[in-house]
């Protein structure tokens, strides 16, 4: 073999003898040629240099027809006019890989007749296109962004999305002002604190707290309005919370400092104002940071299926919308395709991939009359069945929609730090009414009992309870990130240090997913290089375990005729006149070799010439470090339960291998959601770690839904958590932290509660000492902070 | 005297740096910051023609929108 060269357009490396040779250029394929003489021609070029040495997928040359997107249908769905007149679409572009590609898609369609604008987002691939829709149709869009070499689907940036980037953006804007007055606030209090101790002169205290004054208004009007919206819809709905605390003690805190400012006496506390508007901001917007969009997991799910079918209607084929086929009508399914309605078989048979229904990666043989459910693909044949159900009743819609159901009421469960708050405001306001009744009675003076009465709500500034929780959870956050567990939500650590049910799917899961060879029995020796020439020509995981296990540098690849797939028994082929046979027992059966198959695993026999050669076992393994971290897991006291969609006997072996007690096997994946449901009927937290599409449904019903990172792209966005290396000791570390985290959240609150159960009472006796607050105010804060830190104990990287 | 100087100092720092706060927020509510990968990458390829093709992109959209029908 000569050395390797790499393809012009897409950089991937191929030997120099199968490119196609274009002048200098050494090309992989006609679709890599091509966008490179178009790019050539239409003078952007230029995008190789920018490419650097970024590598592309080589463009696909399959396409639908590009017409379908000028449908009025389409149109209705997903285009929109805008405020000008100009036409709008939201599409999702693939096949962008780096900075380049972003470049070269806006400036391809900027240079089209009759577009007007493009955007499109680094991060997501999301583009907003908008065009003169008599200059130019969709559909020549579609079709320059497939030139160029990449696709494009539309979606639809439907309201949720939009929202949530606005209340991102809102918060921004609110922090932004918060932080700046803070920082400068913070350098005011430095003189104000070295004048308190050294001596400052009524006249510079006064200009100090003026300045302060200025600084924190905007902090309390603008950046706490969210503080004070909710007090108003707190007070319209009779409910106290954190919010009416924060924005009760601040704003009276605000009237106070005013009071002492105007009449310069004593000291002003405009530095909390802001302070605790600025943390309990910044806690608040790590909540709204990570919010999980529905549309966009709803986006990608829809994705997973056709929209358009083809179905023989007075036998011609004809292309229908899937919203169009009604029960009984026959649809055609090709190789590779996948089944959008649910129906029976008619015509034809082969192997079916249901792992989308039950995490199963080996296919299933379906023959005449056996039922065909959506979501599953057709991997060897071209079939032909006729509906049972339309498309909105077909197993896949229901499952979306029932996803979508579930998404929308994730059990919602209040936080600690909330649920104290409000006994806090409303014994702390309390306490503030009865000091100021108490004093006008013992006084008589309104002032001094008003003053006083205020002093306590000051006092008792919530810094340190409002901080317990931000400041925990960002340190628990950072260190599960460090450790490749990403949690969406912050809220999600405390939910889960509450969990006492961990669901464990099985394939993919607690297995690797793929079987492997556990145990080999060479009956006679021979030559692997027969085998592996074999088992080259089969996409079956078996198979595929066979060939990982046998693999070595030098096997060859031997010639093979006459090679044929015989559908759940294996294969046969010709070799120098003599038959090779692969598969299972029923196969050898059948090419008269009697075998024996007792083992619960699945068992690959190969033969040659009528003759057994050797045996192999295989098994879908747990992984390694399974057993270890689910016995870990096991002794914090939570109950581990697998369920998979696979027959009992694979269950139960896994289950044992894993020391699992409680499985449930042959399950569906609404079986799985139900019993998800039931788990919380019996007052259970439950936190279910999956990875396929068959645990999407159970993973959205769930408090806490794990998702492996090599799981598919849908069970990644319902979850909330992910654990990016894929390791099982990182499911035990996320519990570890998770309680560690909420420990700390709860000493915290103790902490803030021995200090305001020693400040309160000394000011209700109007004993409150400005030294004394000022202290124990930084003290409190800091000891909350403090101690948040002591989290990253144990956790040395 | 002195506190007079200082007053100057601290009204005229505040207004230096809340113009800066208020070009930060003007710069997000235009979008600016809206996609990170963007902010960072995008000066990579900012040249001269990127801005003459902004500019040409708003005298197309001049161009069209001049049109008499417009589609609803």
């Amino acid at each position: 073999m000569s050395d390797k060269i790499a393809c012009t357009h897409c950089h991937l490396e191929f030997s120099k003898d199968v490119m196609i040779k274009d002048g200098d250029h050494y090309f992989c394929c006609n679709g890599c040629q091509g966008v490179f003489h178009l790019l050539s021609d239409e003078g952007l070029d230029s995008f190789y240099d920018k490419l650097g040495d970024n590598k592309l997928a080589p463009p696909s040359e399959q396409f639908e027809d590009a017409s379908n997107f000028d449908s009025p249908a389409f149109y209705e769905r997903f285009v929109s006019i805008n405020k000008e007149g100009f036409s709008e679409v939201s599409l999702i572009i693939e096949g962008i890989h780096c900075a380049a590609c972003v470049w070269l898609n806006e400036k391809a369609l900027t240079n089209m007749d009759g577009v007007v604008a493009t955007n499109i987002n680094y991060t997501n691939n999301k583009a907003k296109i908008v065009w003169d829709d008599d200059t130019v149709k969709l559909s020549k869009i579609i079709e320059m962004i497939r030139a160029i070499g990449y696709d494009a689907y539309p979606y639809d940036a439907s309201l949720q999305e939009v929202k949530a980037n606005k209340e991102r953006k809102e918060y921004y804007l609110r922090i932004a002002v918060a932080v700046f007055a803070t920082m400068n606030m913070m350098t005011i209090m430095v003189a104000q604190y070295a004048g308190y101790f050294t001596g400052i002169t009524p006249a510079v205290k006064h200009i100090l707290n003026v300045g302060e004054w200025v600084l924190s208004t905007p902090v309390l009007f603008y950046s706490g309005w969210p503080f004070i919206r909710g007090t108003y819809y707190g007070i319209k709905t009779k409910t106290v919370n954190m919010d009416t605390l924060v924005a009760t003690g601040a704003f009276l805190t605000y009237i106070y400092s005013i009071y002492i400012t105007v009449t310069r006496s004593g000291e002003a506390y405009f530095d909390s104002v802001t302070m605790i508007i600025t943390f309990v901001l910044v806690g608040k917007f790590l909540e709204v940071l990570s919010k999980k969009s529905v549309a966009d997991t709803l986006d990608i799910m829809n994705r997973h299926l056709p929209e358009d079918i083809k179905v023989v209607e007075n036998e011609k084929i004809v292309t229908k919308n899937v919203n169009d086929v009604k029960v009984g009508e026959v649809v055609l399914v090709a190789t590779g395709e996948k089944v959008a309605i649910d129906g029976e078989l008619v015509e034809g048979n082969g192997n079916f991939d249901e792992s989308s229904l039950t995490g199963e990666s080996e296919p299933i043989y379906k023959s005449v009359g056996d039922t065909i459910v959506s979501g599953t693909v057709s991997i060897d044949a071209d079939v032909k069945y006729t509906t049972t159900k339309d498309f909105a009743h077909s197993t896949m819609s229901n499952i979306v929609s029932l996803l979508e159901n579930a998404m929308n009421n994730k059990p919602h469960i209040q936080q600690l730090a909330n649920r104290l708050s409000e006994y806090f405001s409303t014994i702390i306001l309390a306490l503030a009414f009865f000091t100021f009744v108490g004093w006008f009675l013992y006084s008589s003076s309104f002032e001094q009992s008003f003053m006083i009465a205020i002093s306590v709500i000051v006092i008792a500034c919530p810094c340190a309870l409002a901080l317990a929780t931000p400041v925990a959870t960002l340190v628990g956050l950072s260190i599960a990130s460090k450790r490749g567990i990403l949690f969406k939500e912050a809220v999600q650590l405390e939910t889960m240090a509450n969990a006492d049910t961990l669901v464990l799917d099985k394939t993919g899961t607690i297995t690797q997913g793929k079987p492997a060879v556990v145990k080999a029995e060479i009956v006679k020796d021979f030559d692997k290089s027969l085998l592996n020439s074999l088992l080259l020509n089969s996409k079956h995981p078996i198979a595929k375990g066979v060939m990982n296990y046998i693999y070595s540098d030098d096997l060859k690849c031997f010639e093979l005729d006459s090679l044929s797939n015989i559908p759940s028994q294996g294969m046969t082929a010709m070799y120098d006149g003599k038959m090779l046979a692969g598969g299972n027992a029923k196969l050898m059966r059948t090419i008269g070799i009697d075998v024996e198959s007792s083992s619960e695993s699945s068992e690959f026999y190969f033969a040659y010439a009528g003759e057994l050669l050797a045996k192999y076992e295989l098994f879908d393994m747990p992984r390694e470090d399974a057993l270890e971290s689910i016995q870990k897991i096991k002794k914090l006291g939570i109950e581990v339960i697998m369920l998979t969609g696979d027959h009992e006997r694979s269950a139960k072996k896994v289950a044992e291998l894993v020391s699992i007690k409680k499985f449930k096997y042959d399950l569906t994946p609404e079986g799985k959601a139900a019993y998800i449901e039931e788990l919380h009927k019996n007052g259970k937290k439950v936190v279910m770690a999956g990875d396929g599409i068959n645990d999407i449904l159970a993973l959205a019903n769930s408090d806490i839904a794990i998702a492996m990172g090599n799981g598919s792209d849908i069970a990644i966005e319902v979850s909330d958590v992910v654990l990016l290396n894929d390791t099982f000791s990182s499911l035990y570390d996320s519990f570890k932290i998770s309680k560690k985290t909420f420990r700390m959240i709860k000493e915290n609150l103790a902490l803030s509660f021995v200090y305001n159960g020693i400040t309160i009472p000394l000011a209700m006796m109007g004993y409150i000492i400005p030294l004394i607050a000022a202290i124990s105010m930084s003290i409190s804060s800091l000891l909350v902070v403090g101690n948040s830190m002591r989290i990253k104990f144990g956790y040395k990287d | 005297m002195s506190s007079w100087v200082i007053a100057m100092m601290l009204g005229v720092s505040v207004f230096l740096g809340s113009i800066a706060v208020v070009a930060l927020m003007w710069a997000i509510k235009k979008g600016q910051f809206d996609d990170e990968e963007k902010f960072l990458n995008a000066v990579k390829f900012d040249t001269e023609e990127d801005l003459n093709d902004a500019a040409n992109l708003e005298r197309k959209k001049e161009k069209l929108k001049k049109k008499e029908y417009r589609p609803e």
